[in-house]
């Protein structure tokens, strides 16, 4: 059948396969907002555990953040395809959101969840564990970023007095959270302008 | 001088091809996202994916979630074994052209 075929045909059939196999791999779906809302989610729980000193007041704002993560995720991203990476990213993100409820449910009903360097070494060092994860996995240095902040914040609010303590998680939260999921959203964006079809 | 490869007229048609080379970088799709990506008819995808799965390239399973019909395809090992075939073939065709 190749008598007819074009030497610039038989290119642009390379050419096709290579860019398919890329975008079928190109992690599309959108994460940021998920950042965007867990920093807002973190800010309402520390509020929330400051002013009204409820032991709910971490599991609570968890549990909703959880429900609406799930909820969105579910509208937004209906046809995504599975891939490995995918899955392995997801797998991650579950499995900390079980830990830290678990964990911090736990220790809230028990009383034990007294001490805010504790908590907040906690929680850090855990975020750190799952961004850097992540990072090494993506190979995405912007996220890797974040892993080292949130280590830093782990160990730099074991030395530091409680109010410190309070500035390093509420910083970490902004750059990592709030800052990176709006990072996420603007290159999730330039992702979706460069799209480009395939006709038959 | 060696023989040229035969092109595997299933896989080679361009569609198809974008199809399956889409499928091989996922474990499974939705009929949605490949018609996304390739910016297909709903008629035309519809019949390349039959022709794909008549020659056993692809396997397809129909579910509902949430009470909504899906459509997912996944590559099976022929399918991916005609792929490997068919890039084999095409740069054995282009030879030192490959890089210029």
């Amino acid at each position: 059948m190749q008598d007819h075929i074009t030497e610039q045909e038989l290119k642009e059939r390379l050419s096709l396969i290579e860019s398919m196999i890329a975008e079928g791999r190109r992690n599309t779906e959108s994460w940021g907002w998920t950042f965007v809302l867990w920093g807002a989610a973190y800010y309402l729980a520390l509020a929330w555990s400051a002013w009204g000193h409820s032991a709910w007041a971490w599991p609570v704002t968890v549990l909703i953040a959880v429900m609406v993560t799930v909820v969105v995720a579910s509208l937004k991203g209906g046809n995504h395809p599975q891939t490995t990476l995918g899955r392995a990213i997801g797998s991650i993100w579950i499995a900390l959101g079980i830990s830290m409820f678990l964990l911090f449910l736990a220790l809230g009903l028990s009383g034990r969840l007294t001490d805010r360097h504790l908590f907040v070494a906690v929680v850090s060092a855990i975020l750190g564990m799952a961004n850097g994860a992540s990072a090494l996995i993506l190979r995405w240095k912007v996220q890797l970023a974040c892993a080292v902040v949130w280590w830093v914040a782990a160990v730099a609010t074991c030395f530091g007095r409680d109010a410190q303590s309070l500035v390093v998680f509420l910083v970490a939260i902004f750059l990592c959270q709030i800052a990176f999921g709006i990072y996420g959203l603007i290159a999730e964006a330039q992702v979706r302008k460069r799209r480009s079809p395939v006709h038959a | 001088m060696p023989d040229l490869p035969e092109l595997n007229p299933v896989v080679h048609g361009r569609l198809r091809l974008a199809l399956l080379s889409l499928l091989s970088g996922v474990e499974e799709a939705e009929f949605t996202w490949l018609r996304a990506k390739t910016e297909a008819t709903d008629g035309n995808l519809g019949a390349q994916m039959l022709k794909l799965e008549e020659a056993g390239y692809v396997a397809v399973e129909k579910k509902f979630v949430l009470r909504k019909p899906k459509t997912l395809y996944r590559i099976t090992a022929t399918g991916l074994q005609a792929l490997t075939e068919y890039v084999q073939a095409l740069k054995q065709l282009l030879g030192p052209a490959i890089d210029t």
